[in-house]
């Protein structure tokens, strides 16, 4: 097995460079795979949707149940239950974000396309940045700049000297440490789970080419990257879930008067 | 925070995740600022000190956003 394994270098184990995929088309850079992920994806929510909304019947088809489903949850327990009276005006943008975030995410588990988009850390910083911008922008359109600005900096009800050691934490929480734990949340969880399946596969791939007893073993790899799969599944569902609901509260607490 | 419906499940794990914000900008702030401090004096404790203070200061802060009713 030592023999074996010096002759043809061991098993590569997966790393960082499993996640730089080359271009597609000639050295574009701008051609990568989770590009054109991120474009198919608007390709099949659109599809689906229009599909899904085009004859809306009293007596709702498969199809319009599971769009209607899919809407009316982010609607009533994203929308309605954590933003209050106002949140028609934000259905529009958290749907898109869910929706986009879980197809994209899915698409880690899906035969062929298997790769999670959000695993490169510039498309989750960018959806991050909208709902910062969004949540910002909400806040100082409902409250006047300074008086939300001093809601950010100055909580009520503390002894003044207090303001010089908690205000620095307020802006940095407002500023940065929201915006950058949103996007590296999923950015991390998609691509931990990415690299998890790929050690199970492509290590049960190397067993296989082994000797015999390693071969015996390669099956309960592979099974075991089956149940990761399932589990995966679960995660992406659950992140696409958390960033539309994180974004949800940002709106809501822009929107709510200080009592 | 809209307050009307804080108490709703759905609303504490989002407020989970907000304190655990407040709890890693806490850290970061104040440790950065002993951590400077230690760089320009040549000392080494204000780094602890620092993160001490932060994280007292972000618990209190958590205290005062999401505890006091």
């Amino acid at each position: 097995m030592i023999l074996l394994a010096a002759e043809d270098e061991g098993f590569q184990p997966p790393g960082v460079a499993d996640f730089n995929l080359p271009p597609i088309f000639g050295d574009n850079p701008y051609t990568t795979k989770p590009i054109f992920l991120a474009f198919l994806s608007v390709i099949l929510i659109s599809v689906f949707f229009i599909a899904a909304s085009r004859k809306a019947l009293i007596m709702p088809s498969k199809l319009q149940f599971a769009g209607e489903s899919v809407y009316g949850f982010v609607r009533n327990n994203l929308g309605q239950e954590i933003i209050g009276h106002q949140f028609m005006r934000f259905v529009p943008y958290l749907f898109t974000l869910f929706t986009f975030i879980l197809t994209n995410n899915i698409f880690g588990i899906v035969p062929f396309l298997q790769f999670p988009t959000m695993s490169r850390v510039s498309f989750p910083y960018v959806l991050a940045l909208i709902t910062f911008v969004v949540f910002h922008y909400v806040g100082i359109r409902h409250k006047g700049l300074l008086a939300y600005i001093k809601e950010i900096m100055f909580p009520p009800g503390v002894p003044k000297p207090i303001y010089v050691i908690l205000t620095p934490i307020e802006i940095s929480t407002y500023l940065l440490v929201r915006p950058l734990t949103l996007s590296l949340r999923l950015f991390a969880n998609m691509f931990a789970g990415h690299l998890l399946l790929l050690v199970f596969f492509l290590g049960g791939d190397h067993l296989l080419q082994g000797v015999i007893g390693l071969k015996l073993v390669a099956p309960f790899a592979f099974a075991f990257g089956i149940a990761l799969t399932f589990f995966e599944f679960i995660v992406q569902c659950l992140q696409a879930y958390i960033f539309t609901l994180l974004t949800a509260m940002f709106i809501a607490g822009a929107l709510a008067d200080e009592h | 925070m809209n307050r009307d419906n804080l108490n709703h499940p759905r609303n504490e794990e989002g407020a989970l995740w907000s304190i655990v914000g407040y709890l890693i900008s806490g850290l970061l702030i104040w440790g950065g600022i002993g951590y400077g401090l230690d760089q320009w004096l040549g000392t080494s404790y204000f780094l602890l000190l620092g993160m001490l203070l932060g994280a007292g200061a972000a618990i209190y802060l958590v205290w005062l956003r999401f505890g006091r009713e």
